[in-house]
């Protein structure tokens, strides 16, 4: 095969694996291919497709965040007592603790950026380990309990439907639009491509790389303080265990959806591909009757090899 | 003195500073009995830290520990009826096989450590799921004292937790110190480059190294199996960030190359004195994870090697 098709072939192949785990699935199970189905999927899909793409941004500057559980049990939690404190209906002054749960999203990932970018920590470190000290904050926080959230017109975001799909599943969709006119129509956003494709020529060429990555781990706690709210507005508690698990599923999606590790590639929509590849592989294995604690053991294979197949495409080009 | 010099030997002086603060406050604390509980208590989370040592002195990371020191409770606890004592060795080669594979994956196929060993924890901790039914199970006490009396109990006082903790210590110092192995593993940590270009089969020791982290969690795992006398998939939860921050404030970096075992005991024992200071202060439980976690990050900014990390990503 010629140097091109491969290139080509990399850049589609994660939404002809989405094309090939919906036939399959179709074909074991016809229950899959139904709108109500599809709702499931992407009800499920909404949180984790926030908090991946927020660290979609991370991933193509070449850094990582490993927070995200921190930072979204955080924001959840945040969110979930102001909103009762201010009378626990979007019909009153509660709405506030919308904004409020993005700033202290936004916060959260000045911070991060900050001990990551001042303290010239890596990143994946700087950020696990605020990933920590969000956790432990939440409990602070909540002292363990869980915090319900039942206002009807909040939840409408889950029982309200549009074309069969929940509100927030459109909600979600319009996010995604904006996540993508910042990767491509702002000049952060191609800052971003500018870090990840090579630190050093970016700061040659005169870009204050150190501000781009505090502003990235920012953007992406904005992102996942959306996450938190649609988490929240899925299943109507806000507790530390809201933030579990979110680590794991968007990194493998991110990577999945074939935004390589080391940054400069990918982008928002690689994203979207691949949240829909692990979710629908989730949603197949209960469809098909498999026990649901084989995901994360099935989630491990697939990030080993969606990195190694990336790989192999770099190691590759530098041999030759 | 400078700087340089004076970070050496940071760690044991913290860790007297921090005895006699804690001992100021209550004096109690340096009564024999009570140190001697302290050190008991930290044995496990010690013998987790110890096999970390390893991979981060060669500048990787270990993240699937706690997972794998989880599936270990679980495959002991779920073995001990059908091979009796000798569950023991077959835990510690499970463990030594997942810390294998993370190993491969990250020098053979080149994925970074820290992704590696979150998908292979994630393996690992599925593994343990599955084998549990997702319950707690518990270990009958007559098989339990017929197989593992040994790990359980005292000796002259002394928890003897603690004296395997100690032997195991002696063996990682061996290796690190008077073995072509533990000689091999400072060269790569000195500088990994030289170590390639003079011939070193780099990669087979950074798998050996993740081997030997992985035995050491399943042997952490076993330990607190059957301390508590059963295993489920969460039960070693919350041991990942005090063994790493044990290895790290111990004086071992980030980086690697420089530290090694005998830190990472000086590293564990601040954190048990750490730990025993909140309860004196009557700090919640869940402030410690806020507190370690800034512990983590003081730690690392402080022993980083910059020159090793042109850019800091």
């Amino acid at each position: 095969m010629s140097f091109p098709d491969r290139d080509v072939l990399h850049r589609w192949a994660p939404l002809l694996v989405l094309v090939a785990l919906v036939c399959f699935f179709s074909l074991v199970n016809p229950n899959f291919m139904s709108l109500r189905n599809f709702a499931r999927i992407g009800i499920s899909a909404t949180p984790p497709l926030m908090v991946a793409v927020g660290v979609t941004f991370i991933i193509i500057m070449g850094s990582i965040d490993l927070s995200m559980e921190g930072a979204v049990a955080v924001c959840a939690v945040v969110f979930a007592a102001i909103f009762i404190w201010l009378g626990g209906t979007l019909a009153s002054w509660a709405w506030l603790a919308l904004p409020a749960c993005i700033v202290v999203g936004a916060l959260y990932g000045l911070l991060n950026g900050l001990v990551h970018v001042k303290l010239r920590i890596p990143s994946f470190m700087a950020s696990l380990s605020m990933g920590f000290v969000g956790i432990g904050l939440s409990l602070l926080m909540t002292g363990g309990d869980r915090i319900r959230v039942e206002d009807k017109i909040f939840r409408s975001l889950l029982t309200e439907r549009y074309l069969g799909f929940p509100l927030m599943v459109h909600v979600a969709l319009l996010v995604i639009l904006i996540a993508w006119f910042i990767q491509s129509r702002t000049a952060i956003g191609r800052n971003f491509y500018a870090v990840g494709g090579g630190e050093e020529l970016a700061h040659a060429s005169g870009l204050d790389v150190k501000r781009v990555r505090v502003l990235g781990f920012m953007l992406a706690g904005v992102f996942y303080a959306l996450g938190a709210l649609f988490a929240v507005a899925q299943i109507g508690i806000a507790e530390t265990a809201t933030g579990y698990n979110f680590m794991f599923v968007s990194i493998t999606s991110v990577v999945v959806g074939g935004t390589a590790l080391w940054g400069g590639n990918g982008g928002v929509w690689n994203t979207l591909v691949g949240v829909l590849i692990v979710n629908v592989i989730n949603n197949g294995m209960i469809v098909m009757g498999l026990p649901r604690y084989l995901q994360d053991g099935v989630l491990g294979l697939l990030v080993i090899l969606a990195v190694v197949l990336s790989t192999d495409r770099k190691s590759l080009a530098f041999v030759k | 003195m400078t700087l340089e010099k004076l970070k050496k030997h940071f760690p044991w002086i913290t860790l007297l500073t921090l005895v006699v603060f804690v001992g100021a406050l209550d004096s109690n604390f340096l009564r024999p009995e009570n140190l001697l509980q302290l050190a008991g208590d930290i044995s496990t989370l010690f013998v987790m830290a110890l096999g970390i040592t390893f991979v981060i002195y060669l500048g990787g990371i270990d993240l699937s520990a706690q997972s794998v020191a989880n599936m270990t409770t679980v495959l002991a606890t779920l073995m001990l009826p059908i091979f009796g004592a000798s569950t023991a060795v077959i835990c510690v080669l499970i463990g030594a096989l997942f810390g294998f594979v993370s190993g491969f994956v990250s020098t053979k196929l080149k994925v970074p450590s820290f992704i590696a060993t979150l998908a292979v924890g994630g393996i690992a901790l599925s593994v343990g799921q599955f084998a549990s039914g997702q319950r707690a199970l518990y270990m009958d006490a007559v098989l339990r004292d017929q197989s593992f009396s040994w790990l359980t109990g005292n000796i002259g006082g002394i928890p003897r937790e603690m004296i395997i903790a100690l032997v195991l210590l002696v063996g990682a110092l061996i290796l690190e110190r008077r073995t072509t192995i533990g000689r091999a593993f400072k060269a790569i940590g000195a500088g990994e480059l030289a170590a390639v270009a003079s011939g070193l089969r780099v990669g087979r020791y950074k798998m050996a190294a993740f081997a030997i982290s992985g035995a050491f969690a399943a042997t952490a795992g076993l330990l607190f199996a059957v301390k508590l006398s059963g295993g489920s998939p969460e039960m070693a939860n919350g041991f990942l960030l005090p063994a790493i921050v044990a290895v790290l404030v111990g004086g071992t970096p980030l980086t690697g190359g420089v530290g090694g075992v005998l830190n990472t005991l000086i590293g564990a024992l601040i954190v048990a004195v750490i730990r025993t200071s909140m309860l004196y202060l009557e700090i919640p439980a869940t402030a410690q994870q806020i507190f370690f976690g800034v512990v983590l990050i003081a730690a690392i900014a402080f022993t980083i090697d910059r020159g090793k990390v042109r850019t800091v990503k």
